[in-house]
């Protein structure tokens, strides 16, 4: 089946502006797609990802649960022939999709990312069990995951309840000043599209 | 000779996997190697900084490596955890590679980072800062033989622009560490694939087959035991198989053990100070 798109340079610039690497360097070798652990888990992999970026198809990369498999585990970027940090574009992709509230549904990793996220930034430090907690709240389903591994791993002693603190004033200062400096620079490279 | 290092332990060592950073701590001790644990230490970022702040993903680790250059004034950190060593080589490169990426690291951090500290992973620890000639001399209980699959994953050895490698699609070193200690490390095919890192929060089928390939593999070559040298790889390959096995009922269990704990046994180190009895998977029998 032939299919048709109208090309778009606007996600390519946006991915450089972002990231500073080049999608157009790919030749569809397909040595990531080739390497990639969660390529077969989903309609899109690697290679089709590079091409849909150089195309500037939002909809094929943001409506596929691709992106939010990746584990960031770097084959692709190791084996990239054209030197192209392949996995640092799928997290600029993330970063956009978030920004741009385009989280498609089952896609439960998107979630568990910003969880992560907002727990290290609340303590200084990542809290397992607090992780755990708001995800079953969130998500009721997930619960059968712990039940079988959660309570063998509590009679090994493997798991740590007790919160341990990082420097969380200095933690706060970081996150406040990095996300305005971030904010400064998109608002610029957005300037300077238009 | 006394060799001071920092120490970053991270989330995870504090966390699910307290039995790393006893036997690490305590393989340590036995080599004459001081561990200094960076003060009020803070989380590196781990996997959701790098896709949610590019920018705060390479602050967090060089505000440590800052911490171990200008504050404790030494020169090298042991960073076991293989997912934070890959945060400080990452944000050690990024600062040195871009000028711009490096003044708003400083503006972030508060100070700037001259580059001055090494980053040790675990298997660095062994090999390069205490050396296999000096480990050899301090084996007083040598496996005779067990045959261990060194399992690398993703992080220690790639990308290789960050880490310098040596080789990242077949490493090596980890091996000659097993081998100094009496076991035979086999060859193998899955030393350097992912093991589904945190998909195991949210995908788990996806992890299921991920390690049931990797195990299958590695008994398959012959190992009797998994060495691995990261938290989150150790409890995907060993507490997975606690499904893989609901669905393949003629699975037989393969034990993963952390390379700081087969260097301790073989320093002669006791079982409950290296936490030999916090596996799913028992590995008594290949450590007795």
């Amino acid at each position: 089946m032939a299919t048709t798109c109208t090309p778009s340079a606007s996600l390519s610039r946006q991915v450089t502006a972002g990231c500073d690497e080049n999608a157009y360097k790919c030749y569809q070798c397909k040595k990531c797609t080739s390497g990639c652990p969660v390529a077969r888990y989903a309609d899109m992999h690697p290679a089709m990802i590079m091409r849909a970026v150089q195309l500037g198809q939002y909809d094929m990369i943001f409506d596929d649960r691709f992106i939010w498999l990746c584990t960031g585990c770097e084959t692709c970027t190791t084996r990239c022939p054209q030197g192209i940090d392949i996995a640092t574009i799928m997290d600029e992709l993330k970063i956009m999709a978030r920004a741009q509230g385009r989280i498609p549904a089952g896609t439960p990793s998107a979630a568990m990312l910003k969880l992560n996220y907002d727990s290290f930034v609340r303590w200084g430090r990542m809290w397992e069990v607090e992780l755990i907690t708001l995800d079953v709240l969130k998500r009721p389903t997930s619960v059968k995951n712990w039940l079988t591994l959660g309570p063998k791993m509590l009679l090994k002693g493997k798991i740590n309840p007790t919160l341990k603190r990082g420097d969380t004033l200095a933690m706060k200062r970081m996150v406040q000043t990095a996300e305005s400096i971030t904010k400064a620079r998109e608002a610029q490279n957005a300037g300077g599209q238009s | 000779m006394t060799k001071t290092l920092a120490y970053y332990p991270g989330c995870s060592l504090h966390g699910t996997s307290g039995e790393f950073d006893a036997s690490f701590k305590a393989t340590a001790r036995a080599l004459d190697l001081v561990l200094q644990e960076i003060p009020g230490w803070e989380c590196c970022g781990n996997t959701a900084a790098h896709s949610i702040n590019r920018l705060l993903s390479v602050a967090l680790p060089v505000n440590e490596l800052a911490k171990v250059e200008q504050d404790m004034k030494l020169d090298a950190v042991a960073v076991p955890c293989a997912a934070c060593y890959s945060r400080f080589k990452t944000g050690a490169h990024e600062v040195e590679e871009s000028e711009e990426t490096a003044a708003d690291v400083r503006a972030v951090v508060g100070r700037a980072y001259n580059g001055g500290v090494a980053v040790d992973n675990l298997i660095d620890v062994y090999h390069d800062a205490v050396g296999l000639e000096a480990l050899d001399a301090k084996v007083i209980k040598p496996f005779a033989g067990l045959k261990v699959a060194c399992y690398y994953g993703c992080l220690l050895t790639r990308p290789p622009k960050v880490t310098l490698a040596d080789d990242p699609e077949y490493p090596v070193h980890m091996d000659e560490v097993c081998e100094t200690l009496g076991c035979e490390a086999v060859d193998w095919n899955y030393k350097t694939d992912c093991c589904g890192a945190a998909l195991a929060l949210t995908e788990q089928g996806i992890v299921d087959d991920l390690v049931g390939r990797i195990l299958t593999d590695a008994k398959a070559c012959g190992a009797q035991a998994v060495v691995v040298s990261c938290p989150l790889c150790q409890v995907n390959l060993d507490g997975r198989q606690v499904e893989i096995a609901k669905k393949d009922p003629g699975w037989e269990g393969i034990p993963v053990v952390f390379l700081s704990q087969l260097v301790g046994r073989a320093l002669g180190i006791d079982d409950k100070t290296l936490g030999l009895k916090k596996h799913l998977v028992d590995i008594m029998a290949v450590m007795a």
